[in-house]
């Protein structure tokens, strides 16, 4: 019962941290490595936010603030002359990445710094005393992912995004300002990963590192997800499912790598991964 | 109407260069396009007559010359806003979003949602089958169906300035004659400005105020649409 509620929280946690990455992905074609990184300065806004003694939980906005702010200085500069060369943008935003990193050393130190429960305790379910953290994440989960099927199935920006991937020349044709439906994009998918940020900051230890432990893993499950949400959950339940299975009852650290391992062996027998559409 | 009693025309091209790589497919081409008009440029295939669209709208870089927009010069004016200023394209290649549902691609028409439902019964009154699929896939119509719905997005804005690139291609005459006819009703409701390329001779004798032949990346003949016309326009279209 327990590894049940377990394999259910551990595919929300990974789903709320793969989701910003596969939102730029999916609409840009862009694989951001700085995506590490963004959920790096998420848990740094936790401990911003709760330095300055505010409530924990406005993290949340100021992280998203802050994502999609530098988000938006990264698109302009960075990312906007290379979505024709997307090994280039790679590289570039794997160098931003380490740069944004060692700017955060230089203000935070490399200390590990400790944030405060968004959540504490347990919570009866179904006769267990399960933590009430990690059941918080699968309602995050279902917000976020929800939060994006109506952002692209009923909004304009949706729809234009839509237009964008399918067919950019005519999206241009129609008066669509393509360049502002990336920089949107773009800024959202970093809002949300920032955002990610903090909701991990109970579940680990926030340090410069915090987020390059969690990059290999979303990237592995965006690639075998492709550019669909419900590609992506089904991804994160039989990832994250194995990892829980693996860590419980062989090793806890084989459990670290089962999901980069398994994506990689998915993407090698079947290089489209999960995304039929 | 002569040319002389026309205030500011609508669009005028002046001594316009432009093209791909090293090749100008458009050179020194200079033309007008009255206010208020149906103007029909013909051409044969591969003469530069898409490219001369693309670079009114600025999607293929003027090298040289002025385009006016009601005497305003548009140089470096970007597409997005020149569509937003009123004009509208319908472009010949892959013009629909096959996946998108009727509405949806009604609707990447507009800026905004507010005037949508307005928008769609217009486009529906002037091809009524539309009605009842405005929640099908662009795709699910038959290329004649997807022709009208082309023409009906381009008329979703109530365009000042309408450039259509070969609406009748691979059409049946009836459907031709129905374009048509939207066509003038447009243009005399709303004082819409038409420049369209067209092969198709009837549609351009029935509907055109003013024609023009594209040869080599310039106008080599134009006139008003009178009785020589017909005779005209088909010796420079002979192969
Ligand atoms: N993107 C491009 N790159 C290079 N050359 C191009 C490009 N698009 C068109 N051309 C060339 O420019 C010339 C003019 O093409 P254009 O499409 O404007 O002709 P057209 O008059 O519209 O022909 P059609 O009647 O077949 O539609 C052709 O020789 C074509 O091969
Ligand atoms: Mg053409």
């Amino acid at each position: 019962m327990t590894i049940l509620l377990d394999v259910i929280t551990t595919a929300a946690i990974l789903f709320v941290v793969a989701a910003g990455l596969l939102a730029i992905f999916g609409v840009l074609k862009i694989i951001n490595f700085a995506h590490g990184a963004w959920l790096t300065v998420g848990g740094y806004c936790a401990v911003a936010t709760t330095g300055m003694g505010l409530n924990p939980w406005l993290a949340l906005p100021v992280a998203f603030a802050v994502g999609s702010a530098l988000g938006g200085i990264t698109e302009v500069l960075v990312v906007r002359p290379l979505y024709r060369r997307p090994l280039d943008a790679i590289l570039a935003t794997w160098g931003l990445g380490i740069v944004v990193g060692q700017l955060i050393t230089l203000w935070f130190g490399r200390d590990v710094q400790f944030t405060p429960n968004l959540l504490s305790g347990t919570i009866n379910v179904f006769g267990l005393d399960y933590s009430f953290y990690r059941l918080f994440m699968v309602l995050a989960a279902l917000v976020v992912g929800l939060g994006f099927a109506v952002l692209l199935e009923g909004t304009r920006l949706g729809l234009s995004a839509r237009a964008v991937i399918m067919n950019e020349t005519l999206a241009r044709a129609l008066g669509i300002d393509t360049a502002k439906v990336r920089l949107t994009t773009f800024m959202i998918g970093t809002g949300l990963t920032a955002l990610a940020g903090v909701l991990l900051t109970p579940l680990t230890s926030v340090d410069p590192d915090m987020g390059l432990a969690w990059l290999i893993g979303a990237f592995m499950l965006v690639m075998v997800a492709g550019s669909s949400f419900g590609a992506l959950a089904v991804a994160c339940l039989v990832f994250g499912g194995a990892q829980t299975l693996v860590s419980t009852f062989v090793s806890p650290v084989l459990g670290g790598i089962t999901v980069a391992v398994l994506c990689a062996l998915v993407l090698r027998i079947s290089p489209k991964g999960f995304a039929r559409a | 109407m002569t040319e002389a009693t026309a205030p500011v025309p609508k669009l005028s091209l002046i001594e316009v260069c432009s093209g791909y790589g090293t090749v100008n497919i458009i050179d020194t081409l200079s033309m007008t396009v009255p206010q208020g008009q149906i103007f029909a440029l013909m051409g044969k295939n591969g003469m530069g007559k898409t490219t001369l669209l693309k670079t009114i709208l600025g999607f293929v870089a003027m090298r040289s010359g002025r385009i006016d927009l009601d005497g305003q010069s548009i140089a470096g004016v970007s597409p997005a806003s020149l569509i937003a200023a009123g004009v509208a394209y319908a472009p010949q290649e892959h013009a629909l979003f096959q996946d998108l549902t009727i509405r949806d691609n009604l609707r990447l028409a507009l800026h905004t949602d507010k005037e949508l439902k307005q928008g769609i019964e217009r486009v529906c009154q002037h091809f009524p089958f539309l009605r009842e699929r405005v929640n099908q896939k662009a795709g699910t119509l038959s290329g004649g169906e997807q022709k009208m719905l082309i023409l009906g997005r381009a008329l979703m804005l109530q365009p000042k300035l309408l450039l259509i690139d070969e609406i009748s291609e691979g059409l049946q005459p009836s459907v031709v004659e129905r374009i048509g006819r939207v066509l003038v009703e447009e243009c005399r409701a709303n004082n819409t400005t038409v420049l369209m390329v067209e092969q198709n001779l009837d549609l351009v004798l029935g509907v055109a105020n003013r024609w023009a032949v594209l040869k080599l990346g310039r106008i080599d003949d134009s006139s008003e649409m009178d009785t020589g016309s017909r005779a005209r326009i088909l010796a420079h279209l002979k192969i």
